[in-house]
Formats: C-alpha cells, sequence, structure tokens
C-alpha cells in the first residue's frame, strides 16, 4: 500500500543533509551521501520513510522569453515544478518568441500562458513576475536590462552575453536591482549533488590538485535550416564569429564554471590567469568560420592550485564518453558525470594504493571501470541501500535544470515576499535598512536553494568568451583581472 | 471564505477613527505618534520539544502606537504625564510577518520554517497582529529605570484572536526614538495552533510543547507632527 505522505513528515536523510561532511559521516557511519533530490525520488518498499513535505512557497508567475528548444524545455520544467508540493504555486503566465511556429509550441506546453511576439510587451505585463530568459546569447543584454528595470526576477541563460562589455552591464543592473533575484544559469550551482562533493573536495580528500581534466562530446551538426533564408540567417546565429562563443562558451561553460567553482573559485585561488587555445574545422559541423573541435588549457596563479592545468576540451566531430570532469589529486581521482535526462549527476573516486584510509569508503558501494575500481560518491550509493533497493525501479533522473529553476522560483518567492512584508510595514524608500532585511532574507534563503548569482554569471561568462577567442586565435591570452571586475 | 488582510495599518486605522466618533480628527492631532522602525528590532519565540530547546528569531515588527498629546518619558521624573487612573491611554498595533520569522537550528531551518508557518495558517494569515489597549503603569517608578506596564490588548495569530496581557517597558532613545521590551508567555493550543511534531523518520517525532514564549525589543520613533 502506498504510504500517505505526512505534512510534518521529515526524513532523517534531508534532517542530516546540511551538517558538516566530516560530523555526517560519523552519525550515518559512512553510509551514504546524500542530497536535497534525495528526499523527491519514490523509495522502493521497505526503506526508510520518505518525503520531507514543507508548506508551499509563494507564487511565481513566470514569463519565458524565447522559445526555441531549450525555451520549451524551460517551460516543460516549469510545469514539473508543479507536482511538488513546495512549488505547486508555480505558473507560467507568458511565453514569447517573434517566430509564430515557436511561440504556438511554447503556447501549447503552456496552455494558461498569453503569447506574446515582442518581449517588451510580456515585460509591460504586471502579473508576470519573473522572467527566464532563454534567447541567442546575443540578444541577452538588452532584455536582461529592460526586464530588470521592469521590477522582474530575471533567469538568464549562460553565457550571459558575447562579449564581456554586454556581460558586465548585466552583471551592473544585476547588481543594482536590490529587491529582485537575478539568477545565472549554471545549473551545477543549485544541484545537491554538487553542493555535497564541494566540501567533499576542498577537505583535501584527494590530496594536492595535480590536474584537472573536463569534456563535452556531442557528434552533430550546429547548422539549423528555416524556412525563409531571413530565419535560416537568425537560427544559424552560433555558426556566426561574430555572434558565437563557440563550443567553449555555447557547450562548455557549465563546465568551465564547475572546475574553476571546485578549485576554489575567484577567492580561494580557482580563477585562471592564462588560457591557450587549439581547434580545427574537422567536419565543417559548426559551419565555416567557426571550429567543430576545440581545446583549451588553463594554467592558475601561484597559490593553492600553482602548477595545476585544466584541460577542456569540447567536439561536434564524436560523441564518446560525452561529458565529464576528471579532477586528479596526489590521493586519488575524482570523475564527476553531469546529470541530464537519462541519468542522476554521479561521481566516482579512484584512490592510489599510497593514500591514506579515509574510513567510510569501506561501506560505500563500488564500481567497477575497466581495470579501476571507483568508490561512489552519489546519493544513495551504500552498500546497505543498494540491497534494499535490489528488484526496484530506478528513480526517474531530475534535471540539473529543475534544480536550478527550483532554486530560482524559491529565491524569487522569497525576495518577493519579503520585499511587500518590508513596503507594507516600513515604507517603500531605498534605505540602507532595506536593502539590510532584504540581504538578510537573501542570506536565508540561499543556504537552502542555492544558486549562480550575477558574479558567478560574469565569471563563467568571461572565462568563455577568452577561451574562445584564445582557441580561435590558437594563442595563450592572459586573463587579467579587470576583465572580471566591473 | 475568511478575507485576508494583508495590510491592516490603514484599515486599523479606519476603525480607530470610525469607532471614535466625530472627535476623532481632533483627538487623532492631540495624540503622539510613535512609528516602528525596521532596524534595532528583534523578536524572538522561544519553545521547548521532546529533543530540544528550540527558537525563531526575527528583526521586523511593524506598526504604530499612539501617546496622549505631552507623555514625555523622562527617566529621571518619578511620575509620567497622560496617566488617567494610572493608565496611559495609549493605542496602536504591532505587525509582525509571520514568515519573517525564522528557526535557528543549525540544519535544515527551512524545513523548521515550513514546519511553523504551516501549523500557524501562513498562507491565510500571513501577520500576527497585536492591537494595544491599555498600558498600566507600575508604580513607583524608580528614576533611571525605564518605566514598566502592565499590557493589556488583542492578540491574533492564526486567525484567532484573544486577549493577552504581559510586562513591557518604554525607554527612550535618542533622536525621538523609544525602545518598547516586553516577554509574552502563550500557550499554541489558545489559538488553535497544533504544536508541531515532525516526524523524524529514524530520530523520531520531535513533539513541541505547547507554551512559548515571546520575547522583543521594539523600537520606535516618533512622527513628526504635521504643520497646521
Amino acid at each position: 500500500m502506498k504510504k500517505k505522505k505526512n505534512l510534518s513528515e521529515v526524513n532523517r536523510r534531508d534532517f542530516l543533509k546540511n551538517t558538516s561532511v566530516a560530523a555526517f559521516m560519523a552519525m550515518m557511519g559512512g553510509v551514504e551521501l546524500t542530497a536535497r533530490g534525495a528526499a523527491q525520488t519514490p523509495q522502493p518498499a521497505g526503506a526508510e520513510a520518505p518525503l520531507t513535505q514543507i508548506p508551499s512557497l509563494p507564487a511565481v508567475n513566470y514569463g519565458v522569453i524565447g522559445a526555441g528548444v531549450w525555451g520549451r524545455k524551460i517551460i516543460t520544467t516549469l510545469t514539473l515544478l508543479k507536482n511538488d508540493s513546495q512549488f505547486k504555486n508555480t505558473e507560467v503566465v507568458a511565453v514569447c518568441d517573434h517566430y509564430a511556429g515557436w511561440l504556438n509550441r511554447a503556447g501549447d506546453l503552456a496552455p494558461k500562458a498569453e503569447r506574446f511576439d515582442d518581449y517588451k510587451k510580456l515585460l509591460a505585463k504586471p502579473e508576470v513576475q519573473a522572467v527566464v530568459v532563454a534567447t541567442p546569447t546575443h540578444q541577452h543584454r538588452d532584455i536582461v536590462l529592460e526586464a530588470l528595470q521592469a521590477g522582474k526576477h530575471v533567469y538568464c541563460e549562460t553565457p550571459l552575453a558575447h562579449t564581456i562589455a554586454d556581460a558586465k552591464d548585466i552583471a551592473r543592473a544585476a547588481q543594482k536591482a536590490f529587491k529582485q533575484v537575478f539568477q545565472a544559469g549554471l545549473q551545477d550551482r543549485s544541484h545537491p549533488h554538487r553542493h555535497f562533493l564541494w566540501p567533499f573536495i576542498r577537505s583535501g580528500a584527494m590530496g594536492r590538485n595535480v590536474l584537472v581534466r573536463a569534456q563535452w562530446h556531442k557528434k552533430g551538426l550546429w547548422t539549423r535550416n528555416g524556412n525563409t533564408p531571413q530565419r535560416t540567417a537568425e537560427l544559424n546565429w552560433r555558426l556566426d564569429k561574430a555572434l558565437s562563443t563557440g563550443l567553449m562558451g555555447e557547450a562548455c561553460i557549465q563546465r568551465l564554471d564547475g572546475v574553476t567553482w571546485f578549485l576554489g573559485g575567484p577567492k580561494l585561488g580557482g580563477r585562471p590567469s592564462f588560457v591557450t587555445g587549439f581547434s580545427s574545422r574537422i567536419l565543417d559541423n559548426a559551419g565555416p568560420d567557426v571550429p567543430d573541435t576545440v581545446q583549451c588549457v588553463f594554467e592558475f596563479p601561484e597559490g593553492a592550485n600553482s602548477g595545476v592545468h585544466f584541460l577542456c576540451d569540447a567536439t561536434l566531430c564524436n560523441s564518446f564518453d560525452s561529458e565529464y570532469e576528471m579532477y586528479y589529486g596526489t590521493d586519488s581521482a575524482i570523475l564527476m558525470q553531469p546529470g541530464d535526462e537519462r541519468r542522476e549527476s554521479k561521481a566516482w573516486m579512484f584512490k592510489e594504493d599510497d593514500a591514506p584510509l579515509l574510513g567510510w569508503e569501506v561501506y560505500a558501494r563500488k564500481d567497477t571501470f575497466g581495470a579501476e575500481t571507483g568508490v561512489s560518491l552519489v546519493a544513495n550509493a551504500s552498500k546497505q541501500t543498494a540491497l534494499t533497493a535490489q528488484g526496484a525501479a530506478a528513480p526517474p533522473a531530475i534535471e540539473p535544470i529543475q534544480y536550478s529553476l527550483q532554486s530560482f522560483t524559491a529565491n524569487a518567492g522569497a525576495i518577493a515576499a519579503a520585499a511587500k512584508d518590508y513596503e507594507e510595514l516600513f515604507g517603500e524608500a531605498d534605505t540602507p535598512d532595506y536593502r539590510a532585511k532584504l540581504a538578510e532574507a537573501r542570506k536565508f534563503i540561499i543556504t537552502q536553494f542555492p544558486a549562480a548569482g550575477w558574479e558567478e554569471g560574469l565569471e563563467a561568462t568571461v572565462l568563455a568568451i577568452k577561451a574562445n577567442e584564445a582557441a580561435l586565435l590558437k594563442q595563450r591570452l592572459e586573463l587579467k583581472n579587470e576583465f572580471f571586475e566591473l | 471564505m475568511r478575507k485576508t488582510i494583508d495590510n491592516p495599518i490603514p484599515l486599523l486605522l479606519m476603525a480607530s477613527l470610525i469607532l471614535a466618533g466625530p472627535g476623532a480628527l481632533q483627538a487623532a492631532d492631540a495624540t503622539l505618534e510613535y512609528r516602528g522602525q525596521s532596524s534595532n528590532t528583534t523578536v524572538e519565540i522561544q519553545g521547548t520539544s521532546t529533543f530540544h530547546d528550540w527558537e525563531m528569531k526575527g528583526t521586523s515588527i511593524g506598526g504604530i502606537l499612539d501617546f496622549p498629546a505631552g507623555t514625555v518619558f523622562d527617566l529621571s521624573q518619578a511620575a509620567l504625564p497622560g496617566l488617567k487612573d494610572g493608565s496611559l491611554p495609549a493605542s496602536g498595533t504591532a505587525i509582525i510577518p509571520v514568515r519573517a520569522m525564522h528557526s535557528q537550528v543549525a540544519v535544515m531551518p527551512g524545513v523548521m520554517d515550513g514546519v511553523m508557518q504551516d501549523a500557524m495558517k501562513e498562507t491565510n494569515f500571513p501577520r500576527i497582529v497585536y492591537h494595544v489597549t491599555e498600558l498600566k503603569l507600575k508604580t513607583p517608578h524608580a528614576a533611571g529605570q525605564p518605566f514598566a506596564f502592565d499590557a493589556t490588548g488583542d492578540l491574533a495569530i492564526a486567525g484567532i484572536t484573544n486577549k493577552v496581557a504581559f510586562p513591557v517597558t518604554i525607554e527612550p532613545m535618542d533622536k525621538g526614538k523609544i525602545v518598547v521590551r516586553g516577554t509574552a508567555s502563550l500557550k499554541m493550543t489558545e489559538y488553535k495552533v497544533p504544536p508541531p511534531a515532525p516526524n523524524i523518520a529514524g530520530l523520531g517525532i520531535m513533539k513541541c510543547g505547547d507554551d512559548i514564549k515571546v520575547l522583543f525589543n521594539w523600537t520606535l520613533m516618533q512622527v513628526p507632527p504635521k504643520q497646521p
């Protein structure tokens, strides 16, 4: 019999999930390492009582601007959020695309949404509280600036822009809009599995960092065909060197962000100081002007990552091994696979023979990769859970974009509610008190629903733009701090 | 269907004027209005449970307090001008947004916030509203100490209003500010709020006690009188 969900039932895993890794492992005897999403997946019969049910978060009405493949994916994901009691008040109330065919398809996915062929008309609707900008990269700047000006919360896909100047304009506007939430579409920043792995890696479990590799391999064409020459030109903006950030921007930005974040980010020596690029047109799968195969090597400054090189490569000419990040340390290597619609985000640790015993890994599930054995670093992967779960159907994968939009919805709703409370009690004037109260509310909600803001968005966008430039020039370029600063 | 009043301040002001009758406008002129400030204010709810004591904290109390014209909170004086039968004819309203109260547990504070918001029916009743009806001065007043009162008023939580009485102090600060401090002992069930009992699987049911204590430091600033 299906167990009835209790509104006040709190899963022990969720209760413990935010404790430190050390405390967690001590309490759990090195059993499993879990995260936010684990509570949302169906549990096999006999497994631990499921589900945290938290009362629904404030309602957020969305407008989605850009109804291409990714824009429609976002609409579908937003409608999926309603299945979670916390996000049941999420609505897509408006969709926009200037191309009628895509607009109709988007409208079919969100039947209650009003359809617009001009984003300015959508932004004029007061009932739209938050917008997702999923247009071609070079169109982001104007839309984001006008959306923030109109008082909307903004989720902007990454790269934020195709030039550093535009990215900085977006970052400045987002910084100024203290009553609104700006989220950069860096999905891993909201992924619970990543937030489990980050302290694990930063705690030194790998030993000293040696090198990092990441890849994005997907064989396919970037060329698109429209029903008119003008439409074809619009669809093929990624093939235009003046508008495209190339494979480094359009395909690898999540990896660039993930790796530099895990290496410490700008504050802890994880901002590269140089990038060297290589590129080729093997099959012309990105047209005659944009390389279809790219490799970039990032160097890090003196400090925590002295001597570490990060190799990132991308190709449209081979699909082997798809996407991953591989971190090599003196004690172990860690392989991370980002999640997608078919699989959850996963990671494994491969220990060196002379590495110290951590203890908990004895209890963890092991997976074999050729001659290597990896200790699973994924939720629900202990031997105990594996035994309990035998015969149970695999739970559906929760895609990274879903976590990302959950965070945006929670943050936008919470900040809007805090602003409403404040203005009703103390007035609308922009005072230091008002800013402090909203900053306090933001700090509270972001710890529960982490997300990339304008700082992370700008950082990753600059890395992608400069890496693309280095690849096109086949040169070594300095990544000056001024590129990242407003 | 119960209607939710998001912002009760204008309505309360209007109701006060209507109830006070034709002399209301004149009476309104003859008051000193203090308005709640967003800074230097704290409110804390303390409770118990079968696991451990718990607390929720916030920093937002909005609202107004009106005192008779001529009221001067001078700590050096033994008496307080404007008293009638030992009471200060004050009126006013304090408002606390439920969602601005946050659990102080180190682990998953959001879950505990959600449990409490659910218990307090936050969706329908997003504000805790207290309407003060009487401030009776405790005598004798010791010079140099804050003025101490027994406050009586109506407290509305989760749609239920009860008369409550608890001690408060009023201390004048610089620049026309006062700080009202107090502690109120309440029972959740008196407001039909079931003491939360979240079931933390594997650890058992964390059953909260019925008794809670509300402690507050509310900073208000005098609103300059309007020029005729």
